[in-house]
């Protein structure tokens, strides 16, 4: 019952501002006059991204003061962030962390067309994900891909050879069920695999993968095959239980990082966060390497294909309530953000610029502690990356049901198909005819 | 005739002076209650007939929101959980407690050193509780599991990781937390029962069982009535303990109302939708409550 009482008082707030009129003035602006805009974060104390991005930004705009405000982590960043613009008292720049809730954003009148900051970006998929009616409204700085991470010093206890960038599920599931019995007899605790409990884990990849597969669509049949293999991982021990990984509250960073499982799938930004690990003892020191993720079929696999993947982009969108004094700057920003330069600094740091060129590769690969061979390299930088969320105004619960389905399935508390048809059923009922 | 104008204003004077010395005192609280509870309460009760998603005007919708909550299966399953949660927990806990105030109310070396005990789980973090009984019921590494697995049963259950055992998990530890805090409140109410009674009781020849019916109960009526009116609406508002063992899961095995609130709420922004619900649950607590308080009124008469 109390639960509404924030977001009624967030709506008075913002009754309250729109009446009394926050307005920007919009006297004639000198280009060197000194300008400070706002830009949000999150734990800025470990996330050192936002202040390599303000820092750059100061170097080539000496006169531009660019100051982070912090916000909450994880998901309560968006409910921050949402409560904060519909109260008027947001920051000029704010990120989207993800395209769940994009949607929200831009149709509740919340970002300024940002078009002419993106002439020079030419198109990507993840530039294309923030445009509507051919207007774009936020620009990508990061773009993250999800690869295969292995630990190769557990592979060779095991026996098993390593991957090759030829791997189908199959193959992975095969190469899973080995490791663990090649373990278990070399007299390791550890797992073939580790699959987080995340939903993306499966249906990322299923939605990205399977031809015509459309979230939109209700029809969720194309998920599938990632679930059965997911639950013969399960039982066959190869991987840690879906149960076990939620009530002992395992993490993927110890997991992976103190080698109690030879291989994870997950984002490209776990790089950052194992060189940081590594560095801190966190994690442990073995040599490890990326794959490209596993496939659909074969025919997406081998370094001379382009193996598909999935990842959503992270934006950088400006809020309208800025004065038009400053939404130039801001603009100014965000094509610095997007642009090749921001992008050289952010790999420098370990983190995926949205313009993957090979400058980043190498800026990233020159980094103290990540593998060297030519496959994590050929997995880092060449694919074909499908985003996560669709743009619409279904996107959020849809992910939320389906989030729900995927518990359901993993814990073994209904079979794979009677699962999915219920969701569909829900979708259908719940979702989509809203 | 000359003195009634005089009085007059004195008296007047005096009832502003207390009107004025009341309202002093109960004002500091007055104006949170009223700015963060009472004016944002009755604010949801206009939102609930909108379709309200933070940005933007609320549009009066009439009572779409309500026919869509009609046929909303999601809805009924939180409904069906949270009666499920309470109907459980209500008796258990009121069960433990006055278990725990009676075992308590003696004179025993070291009894306050146990009240104190029983009353921890009551103060201590939400998320440590979590955590910690998470562990414990970790399908295959918790030491419950192990336990069950000693004296012989084949099959222990998967508690939170399966859709069948979550909700027994929650309410046992929902039981755990809560029986020390009621415990207390019993206690209380115990030390108000003469002890002649007993004495009146014990000569007669009753037995300690007939003691406990005869003596203990109708002394504890208020006190009983006070704890299940609080234990009603502090099982149909379940949240905190909830989100933090389960989410809901798997599945929407736990998935209760005030967590359905805030998913369609706070998740998905459909702020008119939301408030629809809480009115509903709104509703349900007022609705139990008054009926708990017209029953006891029947019998005090």
């Amino acid at each position: 019952m109390k639960r509404a009482i924030p977001a009624v008082i967030s709506a008075a707030t913002a009754l309250t501002l729109v009446l009394g009129g926050c307005g920007g003035g919009d006297e004639p602006v000198d280009p060197n006059a000194p300008v400070t805009i706002t830009l949000a974060g999150w734990s800025l104390a470990s996330t050192p991204e936002f202040k390599t991005l303000a820092d750059g930004f100061k170097a080539t705009h000496p006169n531009v003061t660019v100051e982070l405000k912090e916000y909450a982590p994880g998901n309560d960043y968006d409910t921050q962030m949402i409560t904060d613009l519909a109260a008027g008292t947001a920051p000029d720049v704010y990120v989207m962390k993800n395209l769940k809730n994009f949607y929200t954003y831009q149709s509740g009148g919340q970002l300024l067309d940002v078009s002419d900051a993106t002439t020079d970006l030419g198109s990507s998929p993840a530039l294309a994900s923030y445009q509507v009616d051919g207007k774009a409204y936020a620009v990508p700085y990061r773009q993250d891909s999800w690869v295969l991470y292995y630990n190769k010093d557990l592979f060779a206890k095991a026996k098993v050879p390593l991957p090759d960038g030829s791997w189908t599920w199959d193959d992975y599931t095969d190469a899973a069920k080995r490791l663990h019995t090649g373990l278990k007899g070399a007299g390791s605790n550890a797992t073939g695999a580790y699959q987080h409990t995340f939903q993306s884990t499966v249906q990322g990849f299923a939605l990205a993968q399977t031809p015509n597969a459309d979230l939109l669509s209700g029809d969720f049949g194309f998920l599938k095959p990632y679930y059965e293999r997911s639950l013969d991982l399960q039982a066959s021990g190869a991987q840690p239980t879906f149960g076990t990984a939620k009530t002992n509250k395992l993490t993927y960073q110890a997991q992976f990082g103190k080698q109690q499982s030879a291989m994870l799938l997950m984002g490209t930004w776990y790089v950052a966060t194992l060189l940081n690990q590594r560095k801190s003892g966190d994690a442990d020191k073995f040599q490890w390497g990326m794959a490209p993720a596993p496939q659909f079929d074969k025919s997406t696999t081998g370094t001379s294909a382009t193996p598909v993947t999935f990842g959503d982009p992270t934006g950088l969108g400006i809020n309208p309530k800025i004065s038009k004094s400053k939404a130039a700057v801001a603009k100014d920003f965000l094509k610095y953000a997007a642009g090749p330069e921001a992008g050289k600094a952010l790999a420098g740091i370990g983190i995926t610029p949205a313009q993957a060129t090979d400058a980043v590769t190498a800026s990233l690969f020159g980094l103290d502690g990540v593998p060297q061979d030519e496959l994590s390299k050929f997995a880092y930088a060449k694919h074909t990356i499908k985003p996560e969320n669709p743009v619409s105004k279904h996107t959020a619960g849809l992910q939320n049901l389906l989030n729900e389905t995927h518990s359901t399935i993993l814990s073994d508390s209904k079979g794979v198909d009677a699962a999915l048809s219920e969701a569909q059923t829900r979708a259908k009922n719940e979702v989509l005819n809203q | 005739m000359a003195t009634l104008p005089r009085t007059r204003p004195k008296y007047r004077r005096l009832v502003w002076r207390n009107t004025v010395a009341g309202w002093s005192f109960i004002l500091p609280n007055f104006i949170g209650f009223v700015g963060l509870t009472l004016l944002p309460v009755a604010v949801l009760f206009y939102v609930a007939f909108t379709n309200w998603n933070v940005f933007g005007v609320a549009e009066w919708t009439g009572t779409a929101n309500f026919r869509r909550l009609w046929s909303d299966a999601s809805f009924w399953t939180a409904l069906r959980n949270t009666v499920y949660y309470a109907v459980f927990h209500i008796p258990l806990t009121l069960a433990a407690a006055l278990g725990l105030a009676l075992l308590l109310n003696r004179k025993l070396r070291g009894v306050r050193f146990f009240r104190t005990v029983a009353f921890f789980p009551y103060i201590t973090s939400i998320v440590a509780i979590a955590v910690v009984w998470n562990q414990l019921f970790s399908p295959e590494y918790g030491p419950i599991n192990a336990l069950l697995g000693a004296v012989g049963v084949d099959n222990p259950p998967g508690w939170t990781a399966s859709a069948t055992w979550s909700m027994p998990a929650v309410i046992i530890v929902g039981t755990w937390r809560y029986m020390g805090y009621y415990m207390l409140l019993f206690l209380a109410g115990l030390q108000t029962i003469p002890a002649q009674l007993y004495e009146a009781a014990e000569t007669d020849g009753a037995s300690p069982w007939q003691r406990f019916v005869h003596v203990t109960m109708p002394g504890l009526r208020h006190t009983t009535f006070f704890v299940t009116v609080l234990l009603t609406i502090e099982s149909f508002k379940v949240f905190d303990l909830i989100l933090v063992m389960t989410g809901g899961g798997p599945g929407q095995s736990t998935l209760v109302l005030s967590q359905y609130i805030y998913q369609k709420g706070f998740e998905e922004n459909q702020f008119g939708y939301a408030s629809a619900v809480s009115i509903v649950l709104f509703a349900i607590c007022f609705g139990i409550t008054v009926i708990q308080f017209w029953v006891n009124k029947r019998r005090n008469s």
